[in-house]
């Protein structure tokens, strides 16, 4: 069971949030010197783990030691001074710092006369940059740096600390083809040195060729460890959804008139790097689903529907009509609704109960007399009341503060506050996350719901699944662009996963 | 997945043996400011049962009320929409000097000055608004810098007290007591509180307001133009302390400059007292009279045990924090629960 020449062992690691279990009794082994891939879905928990073992999040049980010591959890520091780097996505430089300062941030500095040596201090950076190939200067301001750039500067910062494992997040994200080669190198140089990596990756290509071992997490779960080359990418993307192809025939099946004109029209939009050219149709009393990985640009493309954000080029219809929202209220004013990923700290007032949280965005239709601004209170109470029977909400009563309930209640309370309204689109950014599997069927009825009644639907969902057993149609986007289009029983978790990572008419010879 | 229960927190049994601490923090957080104020009352009655608990005393401390309720209401509706307003007190001099101002220089008539001296008030609070919410300027330096700027103006429009040209008419607002011998500001008093309760509590304008200070991206996915109900919200605060301005010159009889800066500290202290009372940490116009009266009651009964004059700054300032620490503390029990 233990590996001959572990750096660091976890041990039982096991993390909930809010009652959901994030990680459950993960043992892992990284060995000095190797590259150690870890895939998963959204939302498997491979985020929870590095997020432990970077001593930000607490785990609820379980051990972790390095080099044969328990590694004390739940500090920052710790996980650093026992030689453990993390390089998150986000890179967390200071932009008006140099490259030098940047990668001395932190750490003890040589001093005289009280003062900083930065002379006697830089040794070691400098060393580090040498030993990566770092090219520029390092008195280079980090924000006159491009991504790659950045990019070696915090493993050159990891280095100066002498890390003995470096955990990097995506890393090739936002690199280019020949960058990410010169990183796959400094990786290789690394590992070869005694260095270990901890490699976080949706490109699965470039997880089977560069890892020596690979993990793969589901469900909070270590479902699979495998050496390199015992697995290839098919295996590994059924090791990541769990089970094989689902039947067509256990979908339900729903009959949205596509003949009409649609309730939404996207021409070319257009926004920054995100979204790049995207065109699709929504109908009345349809369910369109918008698969794709994180980062895929749905929930920008999400927001540019919803008027958070204007697109650069490109335009809407809605019912056939021009649609340019200004802002959220003016969508909202016409009648499309997003209901956002964040349930919590952007679609809940959290303090109010449960009536003023379904009600708030249909206050107009509550008045006592038309006209007058004062609520009758007896009708607020009954539209809250019925949406809460219709919805079957649980909750001990409607005054209940919506703090209190369940994630997939809250949801459905959300869900509610649209019907009320009377919208014409509504659009969910993935609607079931982090509720179990009998608060996601109730949330998916509540959905189909909103569908019979003849709203339009646009859900985003990262659990490929979930698009399988809810969507009328499924539309998959990739980089910024619409990859391909599934109806009816094409609709297969191992289609959208394909096409999430390649293009319909992508590579030869890699369809799974 | 695993199953939980549906209700979340309600799992809490009856056989679980009283959690004192929470319950504490619990009672602190509603009940304390009420809890206070009782005990100053009771205090000193003891003191001077004959002076304060007298209906002359009590009169007394309403009437000095009435006025810091009136700006401090206005400023709850700011800190319902998360916002806040430092000009409050300068609008309130400001406003006493420009409608007497209006009388006693411009020669207009009662109704035209006060009726002009509301809406520059209100008007204020607009620029305010604007400044926040269109301009982006944090409040803190928006409104401060308005205010400083009015101190300036004033000056320029009179640097010295307005005493002559008063009509007796207006000095009469504020020291006439037309029913049951009440002073009026009372009864002013009780209207903007019954009026600012109706807005906040039964309207959709003010179920919008809470929703902006309690989630402000939640409510602008709900479809509500933020921008106008934190201007609403500035308006009213602006309006508020032009009313105080008002009711304070025809009081004092003249319009001086300053005499009103003193309010901002009053209305701050007891919109953060209110929030510390019945509701964990929220900002609501009943709350803000419980904390009007805590500050009143105190000055009052301090002056008349006798404390020394430089009591109640002492007072203020640390009734000031303890409100702060006390509204912080509800906050977080409401957010632990």
């Amino acid at each position: 069971m233990q590996a001959p020449d572990a750096l660091l062992q976890i041990r039982g690691l096991t993390k909930s949030f809010a009652g959901e279990l994030a990680l459950r009794d993960a043992d892992l082994d990284i060995i000095r010197g190797e590259v150690h891939g870890l895939v998963g879905a959204n939302g498997a928990g491979k985020s929870t783990l590095i997020r432990c073992l970077a001593g930000v999040t607490l785990a609820d049980s379980g051990r972790i030691t390095i080099n044969g010591e328990e590694l004390r959890q739940g500090s920052p520091q710790a996980s650093e001074q026992a030689g453990l780097a993390f390089i998150h996505q986000e890179l967390n430089l200071v932009p008006r710092f140099t490259a030098l300062q940047n990668m001395l941030l932190g750490a003890p500095k040589a001093k005289r006369f009280g003062l900083i040596d930065w002379k006697r201090s830089s040794v070691r950076a400098r060393a580090a940059a040498d030993r990566i190939g770092i090219r520029f200067p390092l008195e280079t301001r980090v924000s006159e740096l491009s991504v790659a750039e950045r990019w070696l500067v915090m493993i050159g910062k990891a280095l100066t600390r002498e890390a003995s494992m470096i955990a990097m997040d995506e890393p090739t994200a936002s690199l280019s083809g020949p960058e990410s080669e010169q990183l796959f190198s400094i990786i290789r140089d690394l590992s070869s040195d005694g260095v270990s990596i901890l490699y976080v990756s949706h490109r699965l290509e470039e997880v089977l060729d560069l890892c020596d071992r690979i993990t793969v997490l589901r469900d909070g779960r270590i479902v699979d460890e495998a050496k390199r080359g015992s697995l290839d990418k098919k295996g590994l993307v059924r090791a990541i959804i769990g089970h094989d192809i689902r039947r067509p025939e256990d979908r339900q099946h729903f009959s949205a008139d596509r003949s009409g004109t649609p309730i939404l029209s996207v021409r070319d939009v257009a926004w920054r790097e995100a979204v790049k050219g995207v065109s699709l149709d929504v109908f009345p009393g349809e369910v369109l689903a918008l698969g794709g990985l994180v980062g895929a640009g749905r929930t920008e493309l999400a927001h540019l529907i919803a008027g958070v954000r204007q697109p650069d080029a490109g335009h809407f219809e809605l019912g056939g009509k021009t649609f340019a929202p200004a802002g959220e209220a003016e969508a909202v004013g016409q009648g499309v609704a997003l209901v956002p990923e964040e349930r919590r700290s952007q679609g809940l007032m959290l303090q109010q109960s449960v009536a003023y949280n379904i009600n708030i965005s249909s206050l107009a239709g509550l008045r006592t007399i038309p006209g007058l601004p004062f609520l009758s209170a007896g009708k607020a109470r009954r539209q809250a009341e019925r949406l809460v029977k219709e919805l079957s909400i649980k909750t001990p009563g409607i005054a209940r503060k919506i703090a209190t309930l369940s994630g997939g209640n809250q949801q459905k309370a959300l869900i509610a506050r649209w019907l009320a309204s009377g919208c014409r689109l509504i659009i969910l950014d993935e609607p079931s996350r982090g509720v179990d599997v009998g608060a996601r069927e109730e949330i998916h009825d509540a959905i189909r719901s909103l569908a019979r009644a003849g709203v339009g639907i646009l859900v985003i969902s990262s659990d490929v699944e979930e698009l399988a057993i809810l969507a009328d149609r499924v539309i998959v986007m990739r980089e910024g662009r619409v990859s391909g289009e599934l109806t009816g029983p094409d609709i297969t978790e191992a289609r959208i996963i394909e096409l999430s990572y390649h293009d319909a008419h992508g590579p030869k010879g890699e369809s799974a | 997945m695993t199953a939980r229960s549906e209700t979340g927190t309600r799992s809490a049994g009856a056989s679980r043996p009283i959690d004192w601490k929470r319950f504490g923090l619990m009672f602190l957080s509603r009940y304390g400011t009420i809890v206070g104020l009782l005990l100053m009352i009771a205090i000193f009655s003891a003191m001077a049962p004959n002076i304060f608990f007298s209906r002359a005393n009590l009169l007394n401390i309403l009437s000095a009320a009435s006025l810091t309720a009136i700006v401090a209401s206005g400023l709850t509706y700011t800190l319902v929409v998360g916002e806040f307003d430092l000009s409050v007190g300068y609008v309130t001099s400001f406003i006493g000097l420009i409608v007497v101002g209006l009388m006693s220089y411009q020669g207009l008539p009662i109704w035209l000055s006060i009726l002009c001296a509301l809406a520059i008030g209100t008007g204020l609070g607009l620029i305010n608004g604007t400044l926040v919410t269109k301009v982006r300027i944090n409040a803190v330096i928006s409104t401060l810098g308005l205010g400083t700027m009015l101190t300036g103006i004033g000056f320029s429009y009179s640097a010295f007290p307005i005493a002559a040209g008063i009509p007796r008419a207006f000095t009469s607002i504020s020291l006439g007591r037309v029913l049951f011998g009440i002073p009026n500001p009372v009864f002013f008093m009780i209207g903007v509180l019954v009026i600012l309760w109706v807005i906040l509590n039964k309207t959709d304008i003010g179920q919008k307001m809470q929703a902006v200070g309690g989630n402000i991206e939640a409510a602008r996915l709900s479809g509500i133009r933020v921008d106008r109900i934190k201007m609403f919200a500035f308006a009213t605060a602006g309006f508020c302390a032009a009313l105080t301005g008002t009711l304070l010159s025809s009081l004092l009889g003249s319009g001086t400059l300053g005499a009103g800066d003193g309010y901002l500290l009053d209305a701050f202290a007891a919109v953060f007292l209110g929030s510390a009372t019945l509701r964990e940490g929220e900002f609501h116009i009943l709350g803000t009279l419980v904390g009007v009266l805590i500050l009143a009651v105190g000055f009052n009964g301090l002056a008349i045990v006798g404390a020394p004059t430089h009591f109640q700054p002492i007072f203020k300032g640390g009734i000031l924090i303890l409100a702060v620490g006390m509204s912080t503390l509800a906050r977080r029990y409401a957010a632990s629960n």
